[in-house]
């Protein structure tokens, strides 16, 4: 798996660690602050908001593997069956990334796909214990809270986005720097 | 990125394989990896406490920092002055708040004579939202284990599912998982209850069928090995029974699960059933603990004390219907509520003469 990330760009490692960290310090600011707020009508979900930001950002196979493996440490976290929130993330991850070449052309596009992410996201998880029979809300309510993160998703979009997009390019010019350092240096 | 998409087609199958392949297999074998769990749980809970320190004084910290910090001026000054004291009477506020809470808690154990770990709430579900659990910050080490009952100042909370040195998982009582004993207010008559219809909503099943559940009708916990009895759960809000052969029936309980903060772990039993005795007094017309519960115990000891519990409660309209609400109870079953009846009876005149007192 590490010679596929290698062999298009070596800092691809330290881009997807970034993202994982990311995530796991937002997955527990989610449960301890977020999911303190008691907003009305669903949740704000903070981790499928980063999630797809990041997905959008670096597209389908950061979005995926990151997804994934901050998916299962937050299952990790939890008492359900281990393995569900891996993936629906993961899912969402790779889904989000494969837009990526839209987000550039207009504003629009990043405040549909990551308010469509958290709907779906939330969907996800509702699907997924029901069909393992631990379904905790019916089907109505579950597709009222899936609108409701996915608003309160598009609502954080504004603020979440163009930080870690700013972030991002960050993370890319460090690289380029240190590559053109090496290839000085040789 | 287009010599991309096969690779990472590639590497969403794998992903995807793997998903459902730890999804099965912690479903077939129940709960594995409970190791790794556990490194997980404790390490991550010590974070969301040190967390929950920290939001916590941050909140009121904010509210004080409209006023700037120089001391140029006299004007600078007093803002300096009045923010401190603003902030020192939130955290006023806040510890009040705390206090009282506490204070609840430690009646409610007094009134059952249980033996509380309190606790705060440090974490509320899970990442998808779809677990009905909270963290509290006690564990191992404060002598908290898995399954003992979990309560606040209202009633009971849940029960506790996984234990760490110094966090503990719990389980609520909306939790679909969840199953938990209960007993029907005034009589011995048992039922489970259960979650999954969100976090206002729990369902009673009664196992006598030939008993009348009626709106209205409260619910305390029946108590095993591990779970305390006598912690209120809820009251009757629905009958949905359909003629099997048991009832059901809605209840709406008295914790409310999105202000959950302080919560008590039962760490051991009282030596004897506490009996209703934890239900809050009913509000007027159905006037209270007139039928106190004493489960069988003698007649001429039972007899006296709703005589003297419904002088106390000094509502003269509400010591009449306690009798009329007993009845039903008392024509549809056996045994158990044949003595509450017993008792009813010679009590009304005397019910009567203190009213009349009164």
């Amino acid at each position: 798996m590490w010679e596929i990330l290698d062999t298009d760009e070596s800092v691809r490692v330290r881009t997807v660690a970034v993202a994982v960290v990311l995530l796991v310090i937002a997955s527990v600011v989610q449960v301890s602050v977020v999911a303190r707020l008691d907003l009305p009508g669903g949740r704000f979900d903070l981790v499928l908001v980063l999630l797809a930001s990041v997905a959008l950002i670096e597209g389908p196979l950061v979005g995926a593997i990151s997804g994934f493996v901050a998916g299962l440490v937050a299952d990790l976290a939890s008492t359900h069956v281990l393995g569900q929130s891996a993936l629906v993330m993961c899912l969402i991850g790779y889904a989000v990334g494969l837009v990526m070449d839209a987000a550039e052309q207009s504003v629009a596009v990043p405040l549909v796909v990551i308010g469509g992410a958290g709907a779906l996201g939330t969907l996800g998880y509702g699907a997924i214990t029901s069909l393992l029979g631990e379904a905790a809300m019916t089907g109505g309510e579950a597709v009222g809270r899936a609108l409701a993160a996915g608003l309160y998703a598009m609502l954080a979009t504004p603020f979440v986005f163009p930080l870690l997009s700013r972030g991002a390019r960050r993370l890319a010019g460090d690289r380029r720097l240190a590559g053109d350092r090496r290839r000085g240096g040789r | 990125m287009g010599r991309g998409t096969g690779r990472s087609r590639l590497v969403i199958v794998a992903l995807l394989i793997l998903a459902f392949t730890l999804i099965t297999l912690d479903y077939r074998t129940g709960r594995s990896a409970t190791g790794a769990r556990g490194v997980v749980h404790s390490a991550l809970g010590g974070v969301e406490d040190g967390l929950t320190a920290v939001v916590r004084p941050v909140g009121r910290a904010l509210s004080s920092l409209a006023h700037p910090n120089r001391y140029h001026d006299r004007a600078d000054r007093l803002a300096e002055e009045n923010a401190k004291l603003r902030r020192q009477l939130a955290d006023d506020g806040e510890i009040t708040r705390t206090g009282k809470e506490l204070a609840d808690l430690r009646l409610l154990a007094d009134k059952g004579q249980y033996s509380l770990v309190p606790a705060k709430v440090i974490a509320i579900g899970d990442v998808s939202g779809t677990d009905w659990t909270v963290t509290i910050n006690a564990g191992k080490a404060d002598g908290v284990a898995a399954d003992k009952t979990v309560v606040n100042s209202d009633g009971l909370v849940g029960t506790v599912a996984t234990v760490t040195a110094h966090t503990a998982v719990v389980r609520l009582a909306c939790d679909p998982n969840s199953r938990i004993g209960a007993r029907l207010e005034r009589t011995q008559l048992l039922g489970a209850v259960a979650g999954g219809q969100g976090p206002s909503s729990l369902v009673f099943t009664l196992y006598d069928a030939s008993y009348r559940v009626q709106k209205g009708d409260r619910l305390t916990t029946f108590g095993s090995l591990d779970y305390v009895a006598g912690v209120p759960i809820g009251e009757v809000t629905k009958v949905t029974d359909v003629g099997g052969l048991s009832r059901t029936a809605e209840v709406k309980p008295y914790v409310s699960v999105g202000s959950l903060d302080l919560v008590g772990v039962v760490v051991a039993r009282p030596s004897t059933d506490p009996g209703d005795r934890l239900l809050p007094p009913r509000p007027a017309p159905a006037a209270s603990a007139a039928p106190t519960t004493p489960p069988p115990t003698t007649p001429p000891s039972s007899a006296p004390s709703p005589a003297v519990s419904a002088g106390g409660t000094a509502s003269p309209g509400g010591t009449v219907s306690p009798g009329g609400a007993a009845l039903p109870g008392g024509g549809a079953s056996t045994g158990a509520i044949g003595s509450p009846r017993a008792a009813v009876s010679p009590n009304a005149p005397v019910a009567a003469g203190a009213v009349g007192a009164g």
